[in-house]
């Protein structure tokens, strides 16, 4: 109970201490707001949607529900991957411009949920470029390692309709 | 006291059916909605009329009474209820003069609009027992008396006698408010409650279609099994048709709308027309109905337009001087078909060759059918129209229908007698929520084809195939000559068949243009429920949506209009 002022605002929203699920891109760990994430299943058969940008792996039927899924790994300019058996999709609320959607991350492997106290949140360092730290809710060290804190609606959100990114 | 204005009129023997009844008798369905809707309206107005005495000179409010005023007066004009439209549109005139400011809502107005309102709660409560023959309240004295008042108080000011108006006790009134409430067997629904039921039976559907492809339920041999799966089949089905009935809302109001759009240019356009309405009852999907009311408005335009021609014409080339506008909906092979006929000028093909030749639209000299020059009309940016006018004419419009048309997975067709007349007929899906498809194979994705735009499929032989460029780029089908599009390399598909001849070719039409998709092996036909990808893949072309498949994968709902676009677009040489 004595967590619950930590948990009060939106974690969505700002780079407060709260609950992150953390995940594994690569040898980096990154962490979403828990109350963004509905679920997490395992990679399934995705349906490739053509005309697309590279980093849209296309859709799944997610119990008769259409969501699109992402492949994070792509988006961030890592080295594609196949799927191992550790290879999850996070499926979380996105909030595009106009409308809230489900959608589904594709990451390397979920680690733990991980309580992260404001005051160990750093921010994002300023690298001169507005895209790379525009999508960085912050630093967070925890447990002697860094996660990167993802503000995901920004993340998916930024390039807007992602058909037209693809020419 | 006011008593003597509303005698019951118990004792009277069942009285035939007013001829003012005779619509409201024949649907019961529209009947029911009307009181409802009705006594609803009554409400809202007894309600702003109180918050209206306690602040008078709110015009605000006043436009809020003349509003369910007009739309009940508008209502029963449509049902053919005269006492009831007469009664509400002389309260109409008196609300419309205090609207305007020109009328101040006085005690005496205020008194008697609530009278009024009193005494059509009656009206309209009583008029299924009218239309049954059953005793009702003679309500002729205080229609009189409050037609009266409200006479005396347009013509003279505020100086009309309140007291010879028929107020009816507030005791009464209160009884009436009560008594209305268990009267309607109808309840509304917000219709994303429906959607979302529709959206559930979808998905229980597909549950159940997921269940019954699981292998371990195909082994032969257990009768019970199969029974008690055909038995689950049959029950979801019925839910699905019984969920999808709900949102089914005959197309009456539009053809309405047009009725009365046809009326308002036969008079701009000084070509008088007489509009017949056929087949209002038809139902379809109310998302479908909803985004059907736009091309249809453009259409009847159209109609009035160019279509007719002006009096002295018709007389000159012997037809009658009132030109007839039919608009006709009827159930047909599973879909709906909407017709627009008029017996006017019909098209003129030479004119719209030229025109289009003119217009660089088609090259000088070129041969072609009929059907396909009349199609040209639904190009964007043609126009026959010698001058602009205010409603059409500007090369916009045939194309927005058309394209409007196609977004709700229908077709167009034109059938024309030059001085006849053209008929313009709409084949539309019952509902936007299911399709009927092929399954296409094409690599390892699945792809579903709405079948009415299949025209046929085949194997293709060597022999058919023709190359331009070194690329194979038709296939000769008897006489025509249709361009090849190899979803495969389109859709940038591994492991895709590549040699045409190894797979299977599917003609498809949209709007008198073919073309053959070329896919590694057909699947079978199914009903699909259509998703929409959503906003994310809202600039795909080609694909109208996603179906959730047997297996559960998700099969993309190909659009074949999309596809030629893509197509003419990605092969610039096939454009010229």
């Amino acid at each position: 109970m004595h967590t619950n002022t930590e948990r009060t605002t939106d974690a969505g929203a700002s780079a407060n201490g709260g609950k992150y699920l953390t995940f594994a891109l690569g040898r980096e760990e990154y962490g979403l707001p828990v109350l963004k994430v509905r679920e997490i299943i395992k990679v399934m058969d995705i349906t490739h949607v053509p005309q697309v940008a590279e980093h849209v792996l296309g859709v799944i039927n997610l119990r008769g529900k259409v969501i699109p899924v992402i492949d994070l790994r792509r988006k961030f300019g890592f080295e594609p991957q196949a799927p191992t058996d550790r290879t999850c999709i996070i499926v979380a609320e996105v909030a595009l411009a106009s409308s809230t959607l489900m959608m589904g991350v594709v990451v390397d492997s979920v680690s733990e949920v991980v309580n992260v106290a404001a005051a160990e949140i750093e921010q994002p360092p300023d690298f001169g470029g507005r895209r790379t730290t525009d999508y960085l809710l912050g630093l967070a060290k925890v447990k002697g390692g860094v996660k990167i804190l993802l503000d995901l609606d920004r993340v998916l959100g930024s390039d807007g309709p992602i058909a037209i990114a693809a020419a | 006291m006011s008593k003597t204005a509303r005698k019951k009129s118990a004792k009277k023997p069942p009285v035939i059916v007013d001829d003012e009844l005779a619509t409201f008798a024949a649907d019961p369905e529209l009947a029911s909605m009307f009181v409802a809707d009705g006594l609803e309206h009554l409400g809202t107005i007894e309600q702003t009329i109180l918050r209206l005495e306690k602040a008078p000179g709110d015009l605000s409010l006043v436009n809020d009474l003349f509003r369910p005023f007009h739309t009940v007066k508008g209502n029963a004009g449509v049902l053919g209820i005269r006492s009831v439209e007469a009664f509400a549109h002389k309260l109409e005139t008196l609300l419309d003069l205090a609207r305007s400011g020109s009328h101040p809502m006085g005690q005496a107005e205020i008194d008697v609009v609530l009278s009024a309102v009193d005494t059509l709660t009656i009206m309209v409560r009583e008029l299924p027992a009218r239309v049954a023959g059953e005793p009702h309240t003679d309500l002729a004295a205080s229609c009189q008396n409050i037609l009266a008042t409200v006479d005396a108080l347009i013509a003279g000011g505020s100086a009309a006698p309140i007291e010879s108006v028929a107020v009816p006790a507030p005791q009464e009134l209160e009884g009436s408010m009560a008594a209305r409430i268990d009267e309607d067997s109808t309840i509304k629904v917000n219709t994303r409650k429906l959607d979302a039921l529709v959206d559930m039976v979808g998905e229980l559907v597909i549950a159940q279609t997921i269940l019954a492809d699981n292998p371990a339920l195909q082994r032969p041999g257990d009768d019970r099994l199969s029974r008690q799966m055909a038995q689950i089949r049959r029950i979801t089905s019925d839910i699905q048709r019984d969920a999808m009935s709900m949102r089914m809302v005959p197309i009456r109001r539009t053809f309405q709308k047009m009725a009365r759009l046809v009326r308002d240019l036969s008079k701009k356009f000084d070509k008088p027309a007489d509009v017949t309405l056929i087949g209002e009852d038809t139902e379809l999907d109310r998302k479908l109905i909803e985004q059907l009311t736009d091309p249809l408005m453009h259409m009847v335009r159209n109609t009035v337009d160019h279509g007719i021609e002006p009096g002295a014409e018709r007389l000159a080339a012997g037809k009658p001087e009132t030109a007839q506008i039919q608009l006709r909906a009827c159930h047909r092979a599973g879909g709906v078909v909407v017709e627009i006929a008029d017996d006017g000028a019909g098209l003129d093909t030479e004119r719209i060759l030229a025109r289009a030749v003119a217009q660089a639209m088609v090259p000088h000299g070129s041969q072609m059918s009929v059907a396909e020059i009349h199609q040209l009309i639904f190009r964007p940016g043609f126009s026959t129209a010698d001058r602009v006018t205010e409603v059409s004419g500007r090369g916009v419009g045939m194309d927005v229908v058309r394209r409007n048309i196609q977004m709700l997975r229908g077709r167009i067709d034109i059938q024309t007698v030059r001085g006849r007349g053209a008929t313009f007929t709409l084949h539309l899906p019952l509902t936007l929520a299911i399709v009927d498809g092929l399954v296409l194979g094409v690599g390892g994705d699945r792809f579903v084809i709405p079948t009415p735009a299949v025209r046929e499929s085949l194997r293709p032989t060597a022999q058919q195939i023709h190359t331009t460029h070194g690329r194979p780029s038709v296939v000769q089908v008897r006489d025509r000559l249709i361009p090849l599009l190899h979803l495969g390399e389109l859709f940038s598909i591994g492991n895709a068949r590549t040699a045409i001849t190894d797979g299977t070719v599917v003609i498809a039409e949209d709007n008198g243009r073919e073309v053959a998709l070329v896919v590694d092996e057909m699947l079978g036909k199914r009903e699909v429920v259509i998703r929409s990808l959503g906003e994310m893949f809202r600039g795909v072309r080609g694909i109208a949506g996603g179906a959730i498949l047997g297996d559960g994968r998700i099969g993309l709902i190909l659009d074949t209009g999309g596809l030629l676009a893509l197509a003419s677009a990605t092969q610039p040489q096939a454009a010229a």
